[in-house]
């Protein structure tokens, strides 16, 4: 159907096409050579075309199916060749109808620009009330249901149509680099500030539009649909009753329309994707633009200038001349500084020269062996990081130790100091921090002794032993004894006030 | 008021010292090659700013998103010890071919954010061949493509070049290697430091050698001092005349702490005249002293001249005396014959004196105990002293600088046999 737009003279081709279709809209439907040729100036055909030509061009059109040629016998012919030329009238057939309607919307998608606009959100919500309005009314209102309708279907359309182009649009704009770069800068920004605009309220225009459809709908799209067709009033058509696709179609539309707005299953309506796409594409444009702005302080000449430095390093005279030359240029040298300093410098007068001044202290070690003690190095950038770990590792194992000391002592009632027998030094000296604090306590009325640790969580009740009798607490570094005393052991709040590490020292206590 | 406020004010300087000096050490930090040290700037990128702005004209920018901070050091006098350097291959300084494939690199990546080794090595190939003035890039050769890789790490450890797949060394081994780099060109182009571009200072390529003076001062004329313009035409003495004397007072300021802050001594004798009436004025010296102490360095000032030290070892790229190769432990032992010698010595006896030690120390490193060996390891010494500013050329003997002295001996120590029996590096 399109094989002319592909072939040579594609353009004549297309002219004539064209002019066919502009002679149709004045409602001409067959046309002969000459007024074709006179069509073809009005199309803005200007180049001079030979009878032969014009006529090869028809026969071609002919043959691809995209016009009909008829013999017009309707007219007085002088000469044969008059017949010949005259007699011959041409008319776009359908094929020829549709291929100049597909070029057409070819050029015109080319042609056009994509844009998001919130008026035809507004019109959308709009069409949708009339129609929740109409369906109140008597059947006479079927037409107006009808056309009411279609306002709607093209809306919609527009607006998908116009988001399409719009993203795609956006994608070129972003994938496209070393453009005129003022052009593009321009174009941007611009685009930037329309997203912003278009943001603006989209919403609030959504949810109107998708409670315009929840409306419509209590109404019921199915008798909507069938007043509309009856105030469609289809021409009659050859072959099946077109009715039923006629509604299908308006069905899918409406599925359509509310994927937009009110999906069923619900999903995310795709208006609020076209929010997430202008809100990245803001994101992304800007990013460009800095981008853009960043490169323009200095690209123009950068490359010139890596380029003029590579050429300065190759004819630089002497080796040192490079060295220099890449100081100058990058500044990515570092600095340089001595490390040793005089353990007291301020007692040195500034005014001594530096043979008079005493030397500073170097490394004996470095000057006999060639070698520094390693702790005159210190490292480059202090780790905190390791040094808190550390401390924080050290604290860590200090409470499970000391958890692991109450744990051992804690006692289930009174007991004799006695029983406690061969503890870890650890837990002896915890045990006997514990009964220096009892011991110091005064007795109360009972004569008991009560005492806690420093932190308070753990509680001694002390008792005078009830005779002569000697505890020996054994330890890995030595022996105590002692009266033997009766003590109660508890952690305030429970044993649970004490995290509990193993309960391997348990039977000591017993 | 409160000691917390207190507190606040002195971790909030101890802070901007370190990161001051960080900052001399590392003028391009990225947040990947030091995350505490960029956190660090960062943070205190305002105060850091106004003091680089303020004692050495040098501005700082810091990128929190994009991880990097650089402080653009210009340099009305570069000099040639602190060279770009090599990953691998003991950090040898970069050398003319690989400075020239660095240039053309980078200016091929500027138009670029992704790109594989394999292609980049086209495009150089392509603009060292439309380029009269270059030698024409050949990654056939292996020597080529490891001057390539060198100039690619470099790159990679600015994090300008970041590979996402694959590695650089690949690509000496074959040129078929395939690695994958993200370019961040907007760093790239903050690499270049100089206040003037080159481009606008476009000489004939066979003239440069003869102009490269004039070409090296017209990169880092800054117009802020008044006077000169930014394409190096106008006459120098025009220029001087030209400037007010805010812009005069900035300049002083500026190229004498430039010089403080970045090389390792300033010698009375290296200044101008109107440098040196700067930092013996009341003003000149109260700035560098504040200066200093805000940056957290020690001044070590005497009567030749002044240096800073760095007791932390932060703001420098090499530590002297160290023992982390074997020139640089000679160079201090050096010293001791250099001091002893004020009129300084010949290249004769300095390779004796390098000879010396090589018997003293007979298990030094094997690099140096070939014929010419006690010669090389004198001149490597001699090096590592220049670089310091502890020796320097005159005529053809090397002298003493003043600033040796501060490592002289104490006291004599016999030969030590505890030192001896230690291994070497």
């Amino acid at each position: 159907m399109f094989r002319f737009t592909t072939v040579e003279r594609s353009d004549l081709y297309g002219a004539v096409l064209e002019a066919f279709g502009v002679a149709g809209e004045h409602l001409e439907t067959a046309l002969g050579i000459d007024a074709v040729r006179e069509r073809l100036r009005a199309v803005g055909w200007a180049a001079a075309v030979e009878d032969e030509d014009l006529h090869e061009a028809l026969r071609k059109l002919v043959q691809w199916e995209l016009l009909d040629v008829v013999h017009n016998h309707a007219e007085n012919y002088r000469t044969a060749e008059e017949y010949e030329r005259r007699n011959l009238q041409y008319s776009l057939t359908r094929r020829g109808e549709a291929a100049l309607a597909g070029v057409r919307h070819a050029l015109e998608v080319l042609a056009s620009t994509g844009a998001l606009q919130t008026a035809v959100l507004e019109a959308i919500a709009d069409r949708l009330d009339e129609l929740c309005l109409l369906s109140g009314e008597p059947a006479s209102a079927d037409r107006r249901i009808f056309s009411t309708l279609r306002e709607l279907e093209g809306h919609l359309e527009a607006l998908v149509e116009n988001t399409k182009a719009f993203n795609g649009e956006l994608q070129r704009l972003l994938r496209a680099e070393g453009a005129d770069l003022e052009v593009f800068r321009e174009v941007k920004a611009a685009t930037v500030a329309y997203l912003q605009e278009f943001l603006v309220n989209l919403d609030r225009r959504g949810h109107a539009v998708a409670a315009a459809v929840a409306r419509v709908e209590e109404r019921g799209t199915a008798v909507l649909r069938e007043r509309a067709l009856r105030g469609a009033e289809l021409p009659p058509v050859a072959g099946e009753d077109p009715a039923a696709a006629w509604l299908e179609s308006r069905q899918a539309r409406w599925v359509g329309l509310r994927a937009w707005f009110l999906p069923d299953d619900g999903a995310r309506p795709r208006i609020e994707q076209l929010h997430d796409i202008a809100r990245r594409a803001i994101v992304s444009l800007l990013q460009v633009l800095e981008r853009i702005n960043e490169s323009r302080r200095r690209s123009s000449s950068a490359v010139q200038d890596f380029r003029e430095l590579a050429r300065w390093f190759a004819a630089a005279p002497a080796e040192e001349d490079l060295h220099r030359l890449w100081s100058a240029a990058f500044g990515l040298g570092p600095a340089r500084h001595a490390h040793l300093a005089h353990p007291d410098p301020e007692l040195i007068p500034s005014s001594h020269s530096w043979s008079e001044a005493p030397p500073v202290e170097v490394s004996a070690l470095l000057r006999t062996s060639g070698r520094t003690e390693r702790f005159t190095r210190t490292a480059k950038v202090r780790d905190v990081a390791a040094v808190r770990a550390g401390r924080a590792e050290r604290a860590r194992a200090e409470r499970a130790e000391l958890a692991r000391a109450w744990e051992a002592l804690e006692t289930d009632g009174p007991i004799r100091l006695s029983s406690f027998g061969t503890l870890d030094p650890a837990v002896f000296d915890r045990l006997l921090d514990l009964l220096g604090r009892a011991l110091s306590a005064r007795p109360d009325a009972s004569g008991l002794r009560r005492a806690t640790t420093g932190d308070g969580r753990v509680e001694i009740a002390l008792s005078p032993a009830r005779d002569e009798r000697t505890a020996v607490l054994r330890t890995a570094k030595g022996t105590l004894a002692g009266p033997d005393y009766v003590v109660h052991i508890t952690a305030v709040g429970g044993a649970s006030a004490i995290p509990r590490v193993g309960g391997a020292r348990r039977e000591a206590a017993g | 008021m409160s000691t917390l406020a207190n507190q606040l004010a002195v971790a909030e300087r101890e802070e901007v010292a370190r990161a001051i000096r960080l900052l001399l050490a590392r003028p391009l930090l990225t947040e990947a090659a030091d995350p505490a040290g960029f956190e660090l700037v960062r943070r205190r990128r305002e105060p850091l700013g106004q003091w680089f702005d303020y004692t050495c004209g040098w501005s700082l920018v810091v990128e929190p998103r994009r991880g990097y901070a650089r402080l653009t050091k210009v340099r009305a006098d570069p000099d040639g010890s602190r060279p770009a350097r090599r990953a691998r291959s003991g950090r040898a300084p970069f050398d003319r071919r690989r400075y020239v494939l660095l240039c053309v690199t980078a200016a091929e990546l500027l138009s670029m954010p992704m790109t594989t080794i394999g292609m980049l090595a086209d495009r150089v190939v392509q603009a060292t061949a439309a380029d009269r003035a270059l030698t024409a890039f050949d990654p056939v050769h292996k020597p080529e493509r490891m001057a390539f890789v060198d100039v690619l790490k470099l790159l990679e450890s600015y994090d300008v070049l970041h590979a996402v797949d694959g590695t650089t060394d690949a690509y000496v081994e074959s040129a078929e290697a395939k690695v994958l780099y993200r370019v961040d060109t907007t760093l790239l182009m903050r690499l270049p430091a100089a206040p003037v571009g080159a481009s606008r200072l476009t000489v004939p390529p066979d003239e440069v050698p003869a102009r490269f003076e004039s070409l090296l001062a017209g990169l880092v004329r800054e117009r802020r001092y008044g006077g000169a313009l930014a394409d190096g035409t106008t006459d120098e003495a025009l220029g001087e005349t030209a400037a007010s004397d805010a812009q005069r007072n900035l300049r002083l300021r500026h190229s004498v702490l430039r010089r403080l802050f970045d090389d390792p001594v300033l010698y009375r004798s290296d200044l101008t005249d109107d440098e040196l009436a700067y930092v013996t004025s009341l003003t000149g010296r109260q700035i560098l002293r504040r200066s200093v102490e805000q940056a957290g360095f020690l001044l070590e000032e005497r009567a030749e001249g002044f240096l800073l030290v760095d007791p932390d070892g932060l703001a420098t790229d090499v530590r002297f005396p160290d023992d982390t190769s074997t020139a640089r432990v000679a160079a201090l032992l050096l010293l001791e014959p250099l001091c002893a010698a004020p009129a300084g010595l010949l290249p004769e006896q300095l390779a004796e004196a390098g000879a010396e030690l090589l018997r003293r120390f007979p298990r030094w490193a094997k690099a140096y105990q070939s014929d010419d060996g006690a010669a090389r390891l004198a001149d490597d010494a001699v090096r590592v002293l220049r670089d310091v500013g502890l020796a320097r050329r005159a005529g053809g003997r090397v002298v003493a600088c003043p600033a040796a002295y501060r490592y002289r001996l104490t006291e004599t120590t016999s030969p030590d046999p505890e030192g001896s029996r230690g291994e070497q590096p």
